[in-house]
């Protein structure tokens, strides 16, 4: 057999990848996923329906706002359900067994969980995405005024994405000590709440709050305001606030693994 | 990695006890207290034991799933479950359910993967051991479509994919007919024939000391009875697994209806 350039990685790397595909072929065959994409689906194809109610907005306004929202709605939920859905069913059908009694560290399997995942939600997002884009330029051809996307549009998904990825890393955390699917499911959705409602935690004791990521700046419908230009440098001070908490969650993860008995 | 130097024993157990928490509040149970044990490498060692005996702990335990709550387990001289000691155990799980998507090849290539086999060694290694499991002609089949009989020699093929020195099988004859239990016993028995170290639980007494070179009855989590199998057995102790009179029956009869 050829040697692959994969073969050159560190050995560190090709078990991460390996759990990571693996992850991702599991996440794919979970009857949840397709449950996301229908509901996922409904939420795009309810903001078509929703359209004559849009307060005065034009049209493909309020469809680019709600479809955004939606997208990042069943992003965050998926994320926060999917991650103890794959990680305890592999604790109860006793798989874990076959990958922890082998050469692979607490924080390789955290990694490669996290990346499986993430690959899961870059998946689904994009499906949702490319729908989302369709029923635009759909409508936008409806109205007569062309074929239309958001400005933005791909920097949407990636923030779209990036939430969604950071919800994972969150509910990871909580996994690493939970029970069971529903506990670490509720509590991963709590802390994206937090997340989400960080800006407004000020004064009240709510302070400490503040050192809690705040999903918000993730909110893809932000971008509509057309006084915001997202520059290179807004870009990849949003990337690196991003990786920093995936960082911070990953690490505490696999901390809470290192000690777990299973 | 090297089992170390010829003199370490392969499995050593020195005063181990493990107790695990219930909940969040509540006591503990003690699950195995002061267990001593030593196994010399290329042996076959039977766990025995009722259910809750502490069979399953132990077995944990030298695979590195779980900490010795005091005492020490130690595989070829290393501190079970260390970076030095995984890459020569090999494990199967009590009833494990693979994923039932993914076929047979492909959960054994991933196994491979995940213990480092190089990807220039791995298909090679994945027929090999598909046939030594007698499961080549089912390799590329959904793991959904395996009878339980193939399940469990699938997970005896995980357990050896990456060629460990010792082998640990959880109750590797649960829920087999007799004549999986019978192919079960014979690949151990080729296994240690091929200088492995097995340990293996179950709660079949008569049976799993057919394949024992040496035998620990546990109960309560105690030791109470250690030996090699030939002395505890006595006459019905054959190395090499034979069916029973009414196996031999129940066989013969499935055979003749194809």
């Amino acid at each position: 057999m050829a040697e692959t350039p994969w073969s050159a990685l560190p050995a560190s790397l090709r078990r991460i990848r390996a759990l990571a595909r693996h992850t991702l072929a599991e996440g794919l065959h979970q009857r949840l996923t397709l449950v996301g994409v229908l509901a996922g689906a409904a939420l795009l194809g309810g903001a078509v329906g929703l359209r004559e109610f849009n307060f005065g907005s034009a049209e493909l306004k309020f469809l680019e706002d709600l479809g955004l929202g939606s997208l990042g709605l069943s992003g965050t939920v998926l994320a926060a359900l999917m991650t103890p859905l794959l990680l305890f069913r592999e604790m109860e059908s006793r798989v874990i067994y076959a990958v922890l009694t082998r050469p692979v560290r607490r924080w390789e399997y955290v990694a490669g969980k996290l990346a499986g995942i993430a690959g899961l939600l870059a998946v689904y997002l994009m499906a949702l995405s490319l729908l989302f884009a369709g029923i635009l330029m759909w409508r936008g051809l409806q109205l007569g005024v062309g074929p239309l996307l958001p400005r933005f549009f791909f920097y949407a998904c990636a923030m779209l994405w990036m939430k969604s990825t950071l919800v994972a890393a969150m509910t990871m955390l909580v996994c690493s000590y939970a029970g069971s699917v529903l506990f670490a499911s509720c509590a991963g959705l709590l802390l994206a709440l937090i997340g989400q409602l960080r800006p407004w935690a000020t004064g009240g004791g709510l302070n400490w709050l503040r050192a809690w990521p705040n999903l918000g700046v993730f909110d893809a419908e932000r971008l509509l305001d057309p006084s915001i230009t997202p520059t290179a440098a807004w870009g990849l001070g949003l990337s690196l606030y991003w990786a920093v908490y995936l960082l911070l969650f990953g690490v505490l993860a696999s901390h809470g693994f290192k000690h777990r008995e299973f | 990695m090297s089992p170390t130097d010829g003199s370490a024993c392969a499995v050593e157990l020195h005063g181990f006890a493990k107790s695990y928490r219930l909940g969040w509040l509540g006591g503990r149970i003690q699950a195995v207290q002061a267990l001593t044990l030593r196994l010399e490498a290329g042996q076959v060692l039977g766990l025995l034991g009722p259910n809750g005996s502490g069979k399953s702990t132990t077995l944990k335990a030298l695979a590195g799933l779980i900490a010795p709550t005091a005492g020490e387990c130690r595989v070829f001289g290393h501190r079970a479950g260390s970076d030095a000691a995984r890459p020569l155990v090999g494990y199967l799980a009590e009833s494990p359910h693979f994923s039932p998507h993914l076929s047979g090849a492909a959960f054994l290539r991933y196994c491979g993967e995940l213990s480092g086999l190089a990807s220039t060694t791995l298909q090679e290694r994945v027929t090999e051991v598909l046939a030594w499991g007698g499961l080549a002609t089912v390799g590329a089949r959904p793991i959904g479509t395996y009878s339980k009989g193939m399940v469990q020699r699938l997970g005896l093929a995980q357990a050896i994919i990456h060629d460990p020195t010792l082998i640990l099988l959880d109750e590797p004859a649960s829920g087999l007919d007799p004549e999986g239990r019978l192919a079960l016993h014979r690949l151990i028995r080729e296994l240690a024939g091929k200088g492995k170290t097995i340990v293996f639980s179950s709660h079949l007494l008569a049976s799993a000391g057919a394949v024992c070179d040496r035998l620990a009855i546990l109960g309560h989590g105690r030791l109470l009875l250690e030996g090699p199998a030939g002395e505890l057995m006595g006459d019905a102790h054959p190395l090499i697994p034979t069916p029973s009179r009414l196996e031999q029956l129940y066989l013969e009869r499935l055979h003749a209806y194809g």
